[in-house]
């Protein structure tokens, strides 16, 4: 009698153990898990011209990967919504419901590229930034239609390279380049999820 | 004195048991009031006949299709076993499974999961996965979908994973632990509510846009399933106009389809055809259709189903009526209760759908 009753507790206390660490149903069910990220909502910053400060060419280790465009730094993880009062209304608008899940998709156009985002707890943060023409570019320089060396010149050679992609990850972003005959033809920044 | 004490450890271990089963049964999430897409896989056990024709595939089926406009306009009877972000490797495992059950004319999968070569997200899985019984297939299903940090164990004891739900838990746990309410139409996900197409994002550049190996093994595997068993399978393109569906993929299926002489519809080319109206026939601008959208597709693929493969007209079987006859009444009890909710609050309130600004 008494071993099965120790069996029991046991089992219990198995169950108690066998946490995936923390997570629950929420996780399964609900929220998308980025777990552990950064609240970035401080990093949108105006008024700084990259190109005059050498501290601002060097990649923030922490933030990652930063797209700044008209004085307006974009890091990945930050708000949506402080980034919309610095670059004001996009040009266009998609959002769609995630499949199932809860949580939009919301996709702002802007002039040259676009800013995608996730849900996290309510608030809208930024997934990606893709670039969309050669009016823009990467902070460090780099343009659609670059070509691989000046690429490799300036990202340096510590990248992934998967078929015609080169990733580059920095904190919590990825900057992914797809190089076609030796031209970069599409440059995204990616929240990196899983840190 | 010694039977008794054999008899009091067989009762204990029997309680130890029916506790466990118990609080597993509390524990896992019912998806009947929130994300009642997890319900879906499990409603096919409820069914007591046959079907002409079985769906499979990701939400591109079980929000496009009426079943029900199916049997009423034509007298076929169908199901979609589909679950959102389906993966082909469990539409290939559920079909196999469904093949035990019973064996349809008709199979139709939907394409859109050919996009993904690799496990996505432990969330789509438990959707998909949870509601399958417990046997093979579902075990094979649960190997091939696993993420890394996923265990076979939680899948087949799901209160080893849902153990520390019990501060979740909510009056929806208690009230729906043995029974749950029928959420589908025959696997079909009633939308009522309209939000138009205002705009569509274009397709991002990608790397490379040949579908994977592990794709192409599952969907070689789902033809051979269906020669074996003497059933026409059809390849569709759900008219879904996001997620992206790139022109490079569509060649790849029809070249497929040709090569293993399968029909392939891509409905995206059939708009005006099916008579889809994209201000009025979906209900989250362009991803899925509503009910009018789906039903619509369903007067269109229908016709083309019943030409083509011959499927009979069953209304007249006195049995078979009898049991449409609940489902119809059923899909239109659902159909009042959403515009009345519209009319009231706006928004769905009984599918826990947010209301939209």
């Amino acid at each position: 009698m008494k071993r099965i009753l120790i069996l029991s507790l046991a089992l219990l206390l198995l169950l108690a153990a066998c946490s995936k660490g923390g997570n629950t149903a929420g996780d399964v069910t609900g929220d998308m898990p980025v777990d552990g990220n950064k609240d970035n909502s401080q990093d949108v910053q105006e008024g700084q011209n990259p190109d005059n400060n050498q501290e601002n060419q060097e990649v923030n280790e922490e933030k990652g990967y930063e797209f700044v465009f008209d004085g307006v730094t974009i890091a990945m993880h930050s708000k949506m919504e402080l980034i919309l009062e610095k670059l004001g209304e996009p040009m266009e608008y998609f959002e769609a419901e995630s499949c199932a899940l809860p949580g939009m998709e919301k996709i702002y156009s802007y002039s040259g590229f676009e800013i995608l985002t996730y849900e996290k707890e309510g608030v809208d943060h930024v997934l990606s930034v893709v670039i969309l023409d050669d009016s823009v570019s990467t902070k460090e320089g780099v343009y659609l239609y670059s070509n691989l060396n000046s690429l490799i010149e300036i990202y340096g050679d510590d990248y992934t390279k998967e078929l015609n992609t080169y990733k580059y990850e920095s904190g919590q972003s990825q900057l992914v380049f797809l190089v076609e005959d030796e031209e970069v033809t599409s440059i995204e920044y990616l929240a990196n999820m899983e840190k | 004195m010694n039977k008794k004490r054999i008899g009091l450890k067989i009762a204990t271990i029997c309680f130890l048991f029916i506790t466990l089963w118990f609080l597993q049964k509390l524990m896992v999430p019912k998806y009947v009031t929130a994300i009642v897409e997890g319900s879906l896989i499990e409603e096919y056990y409820h069914e007591e006949t046959d079907h002409d024709v079985v769906f499979i595939g990701d939400c591109e089926v079980y929000e496009n299709i009426s079943p029900i406009t199916l049997w009423e306009k034509y007298g076929i009877t169908s199901f979609i076993r589909g679950g959102a972000q389906q993966l082909i490797w469990q539409s290939y495992y559920l079909l196999e499974e469904t093949l035990k059950y019973e064996k349809p004319k008709v199979v139709v999968f939907n394409v859109l999961a050919m996009k993904y070569d690799e496990p996505q997200k432990e969330a789509y899985n438990r959707l998909n996965l949870d509601g399958m019984k417990l046997s093979m297939e579902k075990i094979k299903a649960i190997k091939a979908s696993m993420m890394d940090d996923e265990n076979l164990i939680e899948y087949i004891f799901p209160l080893l994973r849902y153990h520390s739900r019990w501060s979740e838990l909510t009056s929806e746990d208690f009230k729906y632990l043995f029974k749950k309410d029928k959420i589908s139409h025959n696997g079909y996900y009633m939308r009522v509510d309209v939000e138009p197409v205002k705009s569509i994002p274009k397709g991002r550049k990608l790397s490379s846009y040949q579908f994977g190996e592990r794709s192409y093994y599952y969907l070689d595997r789902m033809v051979e399933l269906c020669k074996d068993n003497d059933i026409d399978l059809v390849l569709m393109k759900a008219p879904s106009i996001y997620p992206y569906w790139y022109d490079e993929w569509d060649e790849q299926m029809r070249e497929y389809a040709n090569k293993h002489d399968l029909m392939y519809i891509n409905f995206l080319d059939l708009i005006d055809e099916v008579g889809i109206d994209f201000n009025v026939d979906t209900y989250d601008a362009g991803l899925h259709l509503n009910l009018s959208g789906a039903e619509k597709l369903a007067v269109y693929f229908g016709d083309i189903l019943r030409k083509t493969y011959g499927l009979e007209d069953r209304r007249g079987d006195e049995e078979l009526k009898k049991v449409w006859d609940e489902k119809v009444e059923f899909y239109y009890s659902m159909k009042e209760q959403q515009l009345r909710e519209l009319e009231e609050y706006g928004y769905l309130k009984s599918l826990g759908v947010e209301k939209r600004e």
